[in-house]
């Protein structure tokens, strides 16, 4: 009588010539999909689209006109008020003016923007400097009269008076009518700035747009370059691992199809492909092939033990012993990823937790379908890797034995050992720390992160929060009572840490009021008469562009805008500017004719980053518990499930004692790791748990054999299953995306931490306690 | 006849009529000239209602009392606002001439101060308008000295046939100090006023349209009573509206001077 596993094996592979056309014909409709993916790098990308403080940031920026702009930055060490140096920062602004898709006016800096200067009977507004007339003296006059103008100073010219910046802003489509592509704009910068001669200068491309634009750059090169590496490894590892070709080219077919047809379904479906996702394609791989390598260890087995059967017969004997742990892994891995998905609040994560789980499923489908179907092609050939018997071992196999007979002797020592990991993790998870900065998604000697450094260091700094005051009454922004608490709030403001400067109609008032008044610093305030405000307001538009003061305040004067730079991007610095700033606006400026609230990259890095740590250990729990139920029940003890996932729970603890001692922060590309981390440990456990029950329940082996033999068999296959995802996602180690780096390396600390101690830990903890659910009744 | 005849007679009548008219367009000088030759007043008196609106639709309303006076073909404009309230009294004043940097004034009530506004260039914007010093300067005229000019064509605008000019300024330079790369003009074929004018920006994207609206006969003269401006870039839109328009009562020189302007009207 056949067994229900054994009955459709035997199905497969009769009819394995439809499975495998349905096979190749799923991935080729899944191929045409993908030229259809749809990129997103924004750092909005990570807030759900109908959060209220993105809804409040994009109203903000829709009344203010603000973009994220390109920023080139000249530098000069020894200081840029000179002829060579007003020079260059005129002719690249003149060069970025007349890129396609840039708006020529909105390029700002000292060399586009105009100076007002007050003089005996009125006032003067003049460029500060002309290409035309540099002479020696222009340097100095330029400085002094940047000097005179507080809202430049730090903004387009650094205080210390060796950098200035160009600022450019994209529109949304160029002079041809054609949707501008930033990304293209960038490279256009970008190769500018290859061809201008500096001289003494350094010239530096950053920038909120540059960063987004960059990081496309990267994703789409890292893209090309490390998945077909990956691939290659991985059938060097296939190779080492059977020595024959279709155990080489099987699970290269299964790869290409977990891969294709989960970004196909993406691309489909409109799913976007964020930055985080770019690491879903290597996972998929080093998952995927991790079930071919369990197959073909049973399938070469069963040929080297059973001589003079047929091939169908070895097939379907293979696939009736292994469905269940290669089904049950599966099963795991998802858990992992479902884990991640529902606890995440930044989509990017939820959807690489839904489409790493498809991913996990089509590889399972393909391996129980579309695998044995492949098997029945060519002819049976024993793997020469395995020798011709049971004792004829490679050094893999010796090497996994010498390590099991060392668990066997001293078992005790392994749980101390254990032990103590566990209790150094729990002390490191304490102090694990919740950071991350949109620019650590580059490495630090990457160009655009250096441009940063050396921004920040020089001027006010790229990170910007909005702080929008609304009046209760039209026109209120021309009240000066007003008008002196927006003043008050930016001399506080500036006060906190990494803020060094704030800009908004206030200092355009003052500046003006100066200039009215023959330039008199004593003149440089807010004037105590509403109706002046208005007419000043009204005599800067007897030159300026109607949408001059756009970025500042809106048309009825009742909302504004103030800016405030800080020089780092480090989420726990803004959790204090956030922290302090929500307090002072509560309890000190809101009253009944004025209010204000928070906006801004740094209110919505904030609000993204906040829920990090809690979702972090909440998903991990979460694919802890789900593993926890999915084990037990396949095993049908309680028991066993807890044994399944103690080792996993061993090898994260000693992640996190790594990342609290050395400082790795959880940020974006380290979150993600402990639950994946648990959903492909507990592979190496559950392999384990089930072989060993096959060895000493069923074989009935005597316990000491059983064991040495798990560690022949099973061990080995383990062993080439981890090399498989440790060399896998080495490669990512490559990328120039830093949170893939990060994310990487902790997923193959993990993974070997858990392989280790799923071949140590566990078989020690069975060896010494003989639980009921293994040993023989 | 048959068929090949009669297509040939058509190719050879359709070539005729395209040189007919092509003989019958006037050259650019002429249109150029003769526009600038239209009687528009040698002093004008109006009251002009501004009306800023803004990409969100939210409007602005000033109204003024101005004045327009040529001294040969140099030019004086003063503007006596007259409402929102808290820009009452202020006053601007304008000296353009054809051979020197223009003269600006602005009077503020509030400072009790008048202030003299210069450096300002052409193409800087007027009083908050989409309009520029020069547009307002030119109203329904076209610059002889900083564009030259290209006919390309006739065009029915509102009802009117225009000849269509294409205006390239003469030098970089100019394209800066106008802030265009381009313009191209509508002028009305028997009225000789500019119907319409589209602008392009430095780098050649499009920036604007100037529409001019409502020609009626005023005191014996043509006269475009609104001027509509769209920013494209922007979305901020201009109307300009001419009410009371007297041609006939004279204006004393000395409106145009600073006391005056403190002084009001």
């Amino acid at each position: 009588m056949k067994t229900k596993p054994e009955k459709f094996f035997t199905w497969v592979t009769k009819n394995n010539k439809v499975v495998i056309i349905a096979s190749v014909v799923l991935i080729i409709m899944a191929g045409a999909l993908l030229p259809g993916i749809k990129m997103n790098t924004s750092p909005t990308a990570f807030i759900a689209k109908d959060n209220p403080v993105l809804a409040y940031r994009d109203k903000v920026r829709e009344i203010f006109g603000l973009k994220d702009p390109i920023v080139l930055s000249v530098f000069n060490d020894k200081g840029i008020y000179n002829v060579e140096s007003l020079a260059l920062i005129h002719n690249l602004s003149e060069k970025v003016k007349s890129i396609p898709g840039v708006d020529p006016n909105q390029v700002t800096s000292i060399a586009t923007e105009k100076n007002i200067v007050g003089t005996s009977d009125g006032m003067s507004v003049s460029p500060f400097y002309d290409l035309d007339e540099l002479t020696s003296s222009t340097p100095g006059n330029v400085k002094r009269a940047l000097a005179d103008f507080d809202i430049y100073q730090g903004n387009l010219v650094s205080k210390n008076g060796k950098m200035a910046l160009i600022i450019a802003e994209i529109m949304d489509t160029d002079s041809a009518g054609a949707a501008s592509s930033g990304s293209k704009i960038y490279n256009e910068i970008l190769s500018i700035v290859e061809q201008t001669e500096a001289g003494n200068n350094s010239i530096h491309v950053a920038g909120v747009g540059a960063v987004q634009d960059e990081l496309l750059n990267k994703i789409d090169q890292d893209a090309k370059r490390l998945n077909p590496i990956i691939a290659l490894i991985i059938t060097l590892i296939l190779i080492l691992a059977y020595r024959t070709p279709k155990g080489a080219i099987i699970p290269n077919i299964l790869v290409m199809a977990t891969a294709v047809i989960t970004i196909g379904i993406m691309a489909g479906t409109g799913v976007e492909f964020f930055v985080i996702t770019n690491a879903l394609p290597p996972i998929l791989i080093a998952i995927a092939v991790a079930d071919s390598i369990h197959i073909f260890g049973q399938y070469y087995e069963e040929i080297r033990d059973n001589t003079g059967r047929s091939k169908q017969e070895l097939i379907v004997r293979t696939m009736t012993r292994i469905w269940r742990p290669v089904m049950l892994t599966s099963i795991t891995t998802i858990s992992g990823f479902i884990g991640i998905s529902i606890t995440a609040s930044m989509p990017p994560f939820a959807y690489f937790g839904i489409f790493a789980a498809l991913g996990v499923l089509v590889a399972l489908i393909y391996s129980l379908f579309f695998l044995p179907a492949a098997l029945m092609l060519g002819k049976l050939k024993p793997s020469k890797a395995l020798g011709a018997s049971r004792h004829h071992n490679d050094v893999f196999t010796r090497v996994m034995d010498r390590m099991g007979q060392q668990v066997i002797r001293r078992p005790k020592a392994i749980l101390v050992v254990g032990a103590v990991v566990v209790v150094i993790g729990l002390i490191g998870a304490v102090q694990l720390q919740v950071n991350d900065a949109p620019i650590s998604s580059f490495r630090p000697d990457d160009p655009i992160a250096q441009a940063d450094k050396i921004i920040n260091e020089n001027m006010n700094g790229t990170t910007l929060l909005d702080i929008v005051v609304e009046t209760k009454d039209i026109e209120g922004l021309y009240k000066p009572e007003n008008l002196k608490k927006m003043e008050k709030l930016q001399n506080w403001i500036v006060s906190l840490p990494f803020v060094n400067g704030s800009t908004s109609i206030v200092d355009i008032v003052k500046k003006m009021n100066q200039s009215l008044n023959e330039n008199q610093k004593s003149h440089y305030s807010i004037p105590d008469n509403e109706a002046l405000v208005a007419q000043e307001f009204f005599l800067y538009a007897a030159s300026g562009n109607p949408a001059d003061f756009e970025k500042y305040v809106d048309y009825d004067f009742q909302t504004a805008n103030i800016r405030v730079s800080m020089n780092s991007s480090l989420f726990q610095d803004k959790k204090v500017v956030i922290n302090e700033a929500e307090r002072y606006i509560r309890d000190e400026f809101n009253d009944e004719n004025i209010s204000a609230s928070l906006s801004g990259s740094v209110s919505l890095d904030y609000e993204w980053l906040k829920n990090l740590g809690s979702n972090h250990f909440f998903g991990a729990g979460v694919a802890m518990l789900l593993i926890l139920l999915v084990s037990s029940l396949s095993f049908r003890s309680w028991v066993a499930g807890l044994y399944a996932v103690f080792p996993v729970i061993v090898a994260i603890l000693l992640i996190y004692a790594v990342m609290g001692f050395t400082d790795i922060w959880l940020g974006l590309g380290t979150t993600m790791f402990a639950a994946i981390a648990i959903g492909l440990g507990v592979d190496f456990t559950i392999h384990t748990i089930d072989r060993l029950i096959f060895f000493i329940k069923e074989e009935q082996l005597e316990k000491e054999l059983a064991f040495r033999e798990f560690y022949k068999s099973t061990g080995r296959a383990l062993l080439f299953n981890l090399m498989a995802l440790v060399f896998g996602f080495s490669v990512m180690l490559t990328s120039s995306v830093t949170p893939l780096i990060q994310f990487s390396a902790l997923l193959m600390v993990a993974v070997t931490a858990s392989f280790l101690s799923s071949m140590t830990v566990l078989p020690a903890m069975i060896y010494l306690t003989n639980p009921k659910f293994i040993s023989v009744k | 006849m048959n068929t090949l005849t009669v297509s040939l007679c058509a190719i050879a009548l359709t070539s005729v009529q395209s040189l007919v008219i092509a003989q019958s367009l006037p050259t650019a000088s002429t249109i150029v000239k003769n526009t600038n030759e239209r009687n528009d007043g040698r002093f004008v008196t109006q009251t002009t209602t501004l009306e800023l609106i803004d990409k969100r639709g939210r409007k602005k309303t000033q109204v003024a009392r101005s004045f327009r006076k040529y001294y040969g073909k140099d030019k004086a404009q003063a503007f006596f606002y007259q409402s929102p309230t808290n820009i009452r009294g202020t006053a601007f004043l304008t000296f353009d001439y054809v051979d020197k940097e223009d003269n600006r004034w602005l009077y503020l009530p509030a400072l009790r101060k008048t202030r003299r506004i210069s450096g300002s260039e052409k193409g800087d914007y007027f009083l908050g308008t989409d309009l520029t010093y020069e547009d307002v300067n030119l109203g329904s005229k076209i610059s002889e000295t900083d564009y030259s000019h290209k006919v390309i064509g006739t065009e029915i605008i509102d009802g009117h046939k225009c000849y269509v000019l294409e205006n390239i300024p003469k030098t970089d330079k100019l394209k800066k100090e106008l802030k265009y790369g381009k313009t191209k003009s509508w002028v009305d074929a028997e009225l000789w006023m500019v119907r319409k004018t589209e602008f392009w920006d430095v780098q050649g994207n499009r920036l604007k349209t100037l529409q001019i609206k409502d020609i009626k006969k005023i005191d014996g003269i043509w006269t475009a009573t609104t001027l509509y401006v769209m920013n494209h870039k922007t979305n901020h839109q201009t109307y300009l509206r001419f009410a009371n328009i007297d041609y006939k009562t004279p204006i004393d020189d000395g409106l145009f001077t600073e006391e005056s302007l403190v002084n009001g009207i």
